[in-house]
């Protein structure tokens, strides 16, 4: 069968061909190829692990404003408390400034009474002397007399003094 | 809209082309001196190679080819094969017709004794070769260019698919035997895969730059496997040799009568024959059923139009349907052919033996 007799020309010009073709793939193809894919693969890599850096550090970032928000936040809250503390502080101060104020005021206002009042009993007490000075006066100016002069006079002296108040 | 109409157009005629021209070419040249068919000998003229490569449509004219032949005197002759193709005798030659070199050229010495002469001629096989020798290497050096221009950048389009066609090579069947030994090995194997693809596929095409029956052929795939047993046994290790011929069996296997020596010699060999036929008949059966196919048309012709109608649309969708199935099988030869040249290699390349008791 010649199907299964192997040619010797074929073989030779097979042989010859497939060395040519070797030769030069060997040479300008293959290595070229081989080693351009395994740099892009190595780049490929060195991307994909970048950016999962990139995402990492972005995570990070994120997580960090958080905390400087909540940092924020708590500064915030602190100041408005202190703020109110502060408010309620001044306002009592200034109440209690007002009280003592008052508080003066009014001893001033009953220190001024007491001695208005001093003043005016002192007033009445040395009418009230001087007219039971005039009364006892005139009473022993007209004891001597008549008992029933006396008696009168003692009496004029009394209506006088009703008439008077 | 356009494109698309483009492709189904492209596709109608090139479906007409199949249909056409494999029944005419095939009906051209079965037709004998009497008009009868001659099935088997057109089959093997099909599958076999030939002086001058056939044009669809006529059986006499031939694309001519050189021969180139060495003559009992040991004087060089080359000529045209046109000069022989018809049946005619040019400087003594002539092309053998029935007798023991069917289809080759043969000469007659000087007592008139047919013989053959040392045949170097550039045959229809030949010339397909160096087809493919150029076609792979424009598709590899274009990507290969690629690479030293563009860098890092991936290439797009057919570039690409040939790109990762390699890379599917390298670091699927290469790689991942060879290990850290897959650099030393892979020009040759990436080699072979792309020849080997690159022929198969010329030769499913039905005209001229392709057609020929290459890898179906028992030279091609026996120059392929002496070169992976040449490359499996040059880079052979210590260990690859020691247990060929002291492997670690008892010892009356080995040594009175060297039993394992002679099976394992034995396999040294089986190897690389295993992987010839299996290239050489995967193809040359794919070959073989389409024409056998296209041939039915002619068979079932006297029997009446009708008949021979139903047996071309049968004929016809079956062939396209084999021709498709052959792209396949195109692609897992070459893949199969590679992975097993891959494993051979990978197998002498053992540096220790696990099995030390």
């Amino acid at each position: 069968m010649e199907l299964f007799t192997p040619e010797f020309g074929l073989i030779f010009w097979m042989f010859t061909s497939f060395a040519i073709l070797f030769f030069v793939l060997a040479k300008w193809g293959w290595p070229v190829i081989i080693k351009g894919i395994d740099e892009r693969a190595d780049l490929i890599d060195k991307g994909v692990e970048y950016a999962q850096n990139a995402k990492e550090q972005l995570d990070h970032a994120r997580e960090e404003a958080e905390k400087y928000i909540a940092e924020a936040r708590r500064q915030q809250a602190d100041m408005l408390r202190d703020a109110d503390k502060m408010k309620t502080q001044i306002i009592e101060e200034a109440r209690e400034a007002a009280q003592k104020e008052a508080k003066k005021v009014m001893e001033a206002a009953k220190q001024s009474i007491e001695q208005s009042r001093k003043e005016a009993e002192q007033n009445f007490r040395d009418e009230v002397s001087a007219f039971a000075l005039d009364i006892a006066g005139k009473v022993v100016r007209n004891q001597l007399a008549d008992e029933k002069a006396q008696k009168q006079l003692v009496n004029t002296l009394l209506d006088e003094i009703e008439n008077k108040n | 809209m356009y494109i698309l109409s483009m492709k189904k157009v492209f596709l109608i005629l090139t479906m007409m082309m199949v249909a056409f021209i494999a029944p005419s070419t095939a009906y051209a040249s079965s037709e004998g001196e009497g008009g009868e068919l001659k099935i088997k000998e057109t089959i093997f003229h099909h599958l076999g190679d030939g002086y001058g490569w056939e044009v669809p449509f006529s059986h006499h004219h031939r694309i001519p080819l050189p021969v180139i032949v060495k003559d009992y005197n040991g004087d060089w002759h080359c000529f045209s094969s046109s000069r022989v193709t018809n049946g005619e005798t040019y400087e003594g030659f002539y092309i053998s017709h029935g007798e023991e070199y069917n289809g080759k050229i043969v000469g007659k010495d000087a007592s008139g004794k047919v013989y053959r002469p040392l045949d170097f001629s550039i045959t229809k096989n030949v010339f397909a070769l160096w087809i493919s020798v150029v076609v792979v290497l424009m598709c590899v050096l274009s990507v290969a260019r690629w690479h030293r221009r563009n860098g890092s950048k991936a290439p797009r389009k057919g570039l690409g698919a040939i790109e990762s066609l390699i890379s599917f090579i390298y670091d699927g069947v290469i790689k991942s035997t060879l290990k850290d030994k897959a650099p030393r090995f892979a020009p040759y194997l990436l080699t072979v895969f792309f020849f080997i693809f690159g022929m198969n596929l010329l030769g499913l095409i039905v005209i001229f730059p392709g057609g020929a029956n290459l890898t179906g052929n028992i030279a091609v795939t026996l120059v392929l496997a002496i070169l992976t047993f040449i490359m499996t046994n040059l880079y052979g290790t210590k260990t690859y040799w020691k247990e060929i011929f002291w492997p670690d069996v008892p010892m009356w296997l080995k040594c009175p009568i060297p039993i394992m020596q002679v099976i394992e010699v034995f396999g040294m060999f089986t190897k690389p024959a295993a992987l010839t036929v299996r290239l050489f008949a995967n193809m040359m059966g794919g070959h073989m059923i389409v024409i056998v196919l296209t041939m039915l048309i002619f068979i079932f012709a006297p029997m009446g139009a009708a008949v021979t109608g139903a047996t071309t649309v049968v004929s016809v969708g079956f062939s396209i349907f084999m021709l498709l199935i052959d792209v396949l099988v195109s692609f897992i030869q070459a893949y199969v052919f590679t992975m097993l040249s891959t494993i051979f290699i990978s197998l002498a390349q053992e540096e220790h033996h696990e099995g030390h008791e």
